[in-house]
């Protein structure tokens, strides 16, 4: 009985240790469009689903819109306004891509790898590809993952006075970071 | 020999002190608008309290009403911590799950509550106020997700 249980509970251990989709609902993506006159157009969002498939390297995000934290109260209904992110009729920002170069990474073996992840990011129903290097660490079966890339606004026919006057970035600065399991 | 005499307007004089109050009141409005913060939640009233396993349910039976009534508004949700997650230091987002169907809501929490969030065990019985952000199918675990942020422990 006991040895039936042990075998069971090493099963359940290396299943989940190897398990090929990776997944978590609390990636965290920051959206930095300051600029050097002004501080506030930037915001957090903790709730972002991920997930990262080891066997075919895909990998996805989906983030809520309303769920992007500002300080002010003020940039944030302009960041889910109707002229900018419209969150009300376009609630997720989604990237759906592949590692290319998934061989270098042993998922099986503890170390830190850096890869590039292509895909394509959609906003406001306007899907854009994007393409980004990312940090991998695998740690006991645990992906840490980070990537940082930027974005043109206008490639989402997001534009206006604020973003014409130097208030908020034309190409924000997006950070991904995940620990996936 | 002919003295000039330095005198200005008397309308230039209002016109220029005119301008100067629109200039301060215009600085005022600004700074008053850049330095403005969301207060914290722990202080805010809460337009629905609710259990969580009722209220994930409202969402599964009709994501567009519940979305009308909750969406941007502050709730209290009661119910068990079935999860938590903390991928680094500053965070910890707590998961409430109906069992049955495997919807969730999940909870990040503000800056000054994170801390008492971390304390949090799952099985716990908890009341947490946040700010609602709305919920629906989520693509990549095809199960409901609702998402809340600037939450804060409901003692």
């Amino acid at each position: 009985m006991k040895k039936t249980i042990l075998f069971l509970s090493f099963v359940a251990l290396t299943g989940s240790l190897f398990a090929q989709k990776k997944t978590t609902t609390s990636a965290t993506v920051n959206f930095d469009a300051s600029t050097a006159i002004d501080a506030l157009p930037k915001a957090e969002n903790k709730t972002v689903t991920a997930a990262v498939d080891t066997k075919t390297g895909t990998v996805a995000f989906e983030a809520t819109v309303k769920n992007f934290a500002f300080t002010n109260p003020r940039i944030q209904e302009h960041f889910n306004g109707k002229d900018w992110l419209n969150s009300d009729n376009f609630p997720k920002f989604t990237f759906k891509g592949k590692i290319a170069d998934l061989s270098k990474v042993n998922f099986a073996k503890d170390d830190s790898y850096t890869v590039q992840v292509n895909g394509d990011l959609t906003v406001k129903d306007v899907t854009k590809p994007v393409s980004t290097e990312a940090t991998i660490v695998v740690s006991g079966g645990t992906l840490s993952t980070t990537a940082a890339f930027s974005i043109k606004l206008a490639d989402y026919g997001i534009t206006g006075i604020p973003i014409d006057a130097g208030k908020v970035a034309k190409e924000p600065k997006i950070t991904v970071s995940a620990e996936l399991k | 020999m002919s003295t000039q005499t330095n005198k200005k307007s008397p309308w230039l004089k209002r016109l220029l002190l005119g301008g100067l109050v629109l200039v301060l009141a215009g600085a005022g409005i600004y700074w008053y608008i850049a330095t403005d913060t969301f207060s914290d939640t722990k202080d805010r009233k809460a337009a629905f309290t609710v259990d969580a396993v009722d209220f994930i349910r409202e969402f599964q039976q009709n994501d567009s009403l519940a979305n009308l009534k909750y969406r941007e508004k502050i709730i209290t949700v009661n119910g068990t911590v079935s999860d938590l997650e903390s991928p680094d230091t500053a965070t910890v987002n707590v998961k409430m799950i109906d069992t049955a169907s495997g919807n969730f809501a999940i909870f990040a929490f503000q800056d000054q509550h994170v801390a008492e969030a971390k304390s949090l065990k799952i099985g716990d019985q908890v009341s947490i106020k946040g700010s609602c952000s709305g919920g629906s199918l989520d693509g990549i675990l095809e199960v409901i997700k609702i998402d809340f942020k600037r939450s804060a422990l409901n003692k």
